[in-house]
């Protein structure tokens, strides 16, 4: 005989860490007597937790939640490769609602936490580009979906290595992605073709930008348009971040090293 | 007819000397007054902004935690002054042979009076309001000692409304002034000496701010650095060449002058 407690039992029977994503700090406390490590995974660390990892995103994806906080432990050294932990998530609400076993291993590295934590721009500015190119595929241009092309990063390289369309309305401007005019005028400009071009700190510095690596080796998903291509091939050829908002599906895909390492859909933020 | 004038009144009320009278309505006129001008400063101040401006300094938590505001002591300070003052001038004009020895302490003091309690509020809000904006500022900078910046500025602001509001009912400040002084004077020197590299840096990226005369992925040469322009900021330029990224101060930019590379 069974019951839903042995159940709970196997699932955290050996377990090297407990990852707990966006506790309460009752919900916390409960689990600071414990003898295993406790990690903190949330957009902020609000219950003080001594080993927290930060999340930059929301990721409505639950494995993508999960992968980002053992990724960022790995990094970390709070893990090692064959650990096994369990993580206590929300998958329906806010509210803890599963316990997920996971065996850490190198193989499951798909490169989330460094497309944040170990890219050339600060996390921060990719976080907020995110943010914007998730809005901006909710919401669209006018109702109607748009398409957009974002490269964060390394831009003096970029730029190089690209060759402007028209005019670029950011010359001699200083803004930067995250100031509240700049998610607007991203918006309005969103509809010219070639890609924006962004610097380490966030600073805009060309849209109507077109990319002219070559894309020899670049392996993405068969299916994906001119637009991702010419983003992975950027991002092969220099050491900037590429966030994609398909006009076709409407999913946002970010590429680095010529590979894609994260797809989201905006409709689940 | 047996119709008569209010004032000429038989009793005890008739003995009244006239001059009372008008001493009563001075005073009354004064306190309308006072009223009045409670009301306009309260709304005239509410209509500036200045809940909005100052929530969350000492002062104003002070001020709710006792049930009032800041507006409400403002603007009831000015009705108070309007009402002793009344009060004074109605003293003055019923036994004028007492309000005058009284008139020339008090009268002339209590206008200074008035002015350093004001002085002395705007200054205490003041200092809490610059505290709670640098804090905010600086809350990014990770730094446990960062703390003693805010209070420090706020202590500053303190002590020159103190200054000032002791200036005002004319107790001698000298020794106050020449502190003052002092500080301010080791403040700028400091400042000059410490940061004389950072404001040069400053000066020339405002310039390079403003004309751009070179940006982002040109290829420069600053003194013998050589590479393509990463990023620019007011202090630094970032110029990288073969996986080196050199961090130019800007102020070198204008010693040495820069090289912009055309072709390659």
């Amino acid at each position: 005989m069974t019951t839903p407690a042995d159940l709970l039992e196997d699932l955290t029977d050996g377990v090297d860490a407990v990852f707990v994503f966006s506790p309460s700090s009752g919900f916390y406390e409960r689990f600071e007597e414990s003898d295993v490590e406790v990690v903190v995974v949330a957009p902020e660390n609000a219950v003080d937790a001594e080993t927290y990892v930060e999340l930059p995103l929301p990721f409505e994806n639950v494995r993508d939640r999960i992968r980002f906080g053992v990724e960022g432990a790995m990094d970390r050294g709070i893990v090692d490769d064959g650990d096994e932990v369990a993580c206590v998530v929300g998958i329906f609400g806010d509210d803890h609602d599963s316990l997920v076993r996971v065996r850490v291993d190198e193989a499951m590295h798909s490169g989330v936490y460094d497309l944040f934590a170990n890219s050339r721009a600060d996390p921060g500015v990719i976080r907020d580009v995110f943010e914007v190119v998730i809005e901006l595929g909710k919401k669209g241009q006018k109702g109607k979906p748009v398409g957009a092309l974002f490269v964060i990063g390394d831009a003096g390289k970029v730029m190089n290595k690209s060759r402007p369309l028209s005019y670029n309305p950011f010359e001699k401007s200083h803004v930067h992605v995250g100031d509240p005019i700049v998610n607007v005028m991203l918006k309005e400009f969103s509809r010219l073709d070639g890609a924006f071009v962004i610097s380490d700190s966030g600073k805009i510095v060309s849209a109507y930008r077109y990319l002219e690596a070559g894309a020899e080796g670049v392996d993405i998903p068969k299916g994906l348009g001119t637009r991702h291509m010419a983003g992975a091939a950027i991002t092969r050829a220099t050491n900037a971040t590429a966030i994609v908002l398909s006009e076709s599906d409407g999913m946002v895909r970010a590429f680095k090293g010529g590979e894609l390492i994260l797809e989201i859909d905006p409709e689940d933020y | 007819m047996a119709l008569q004038p209010g004032f000429e009144l038989a009793g005890p009320l008739g003995a009244v000397p006239e001059r009372f009278w008008l001493a009563l309505s001075v005073f009354l006129l004064a306190v309308v007054l006072g009223l009045l001008v409670v009301k306009i400063n309260a709304s005239l101040l509410r209509r500036a902004g200045l809940p909005e401006t100052i929530e969350g300094t000492a002062f104003e938590r002070t001020a709710r935690g006792v049930g009032t505001s800041t507006v409400a002591i403002l603007s009831q300070l000015s009705g108070w002054f309007i009402v002793i003052l009344g009060g004074i001038v109605a003293i003055s004009v019923a036994e004028p042979s007492y309000a005058e020895q009284f008139w020339s302490q008090t009268t002339g003091f209590f206008p200074s009076l008035f002015v350093a309690v004001l002085i002395l509020i705007v200054g205490v809000v003041v200092g809490d309001k610059v505290e709670l904006l640098l804090s905010e500022r600086l809350r990014s900078v990770k730094l446990p000692q960062i703390g003693i910046i805010p209070t420090a500025a706020k202590y500053s602001v303190f002590y020159v409304a103190f200054v000032l509001a002791l200036d005002q009912i004319g107790v001698s400040t000298f020794a106050l002034v020449v502190l003052l002084a002092l500080y301010a004077l080791a403040l700028v020197v400091f400042g000059a000496v410490a940061g004389k590299q950072m404001l040069s840096s400053a000066a020339a990226g405002l310039y390079l701010f403003l004309n751009e005369p070179y940006g982002i992925g040109d290829s420069v040469k600053i003194g013998d650095e050589h590479g393509v322009v990463q990023e620019i900021d007011v202090f630094v330029t970032h110029i990288e060449a073969d996986g080196e990224e050199y961090i130019v101060p800007n102020d070198q930019v204008f010693e040495g002058g820069i090289v912009i590379v055309h072709d390659d």
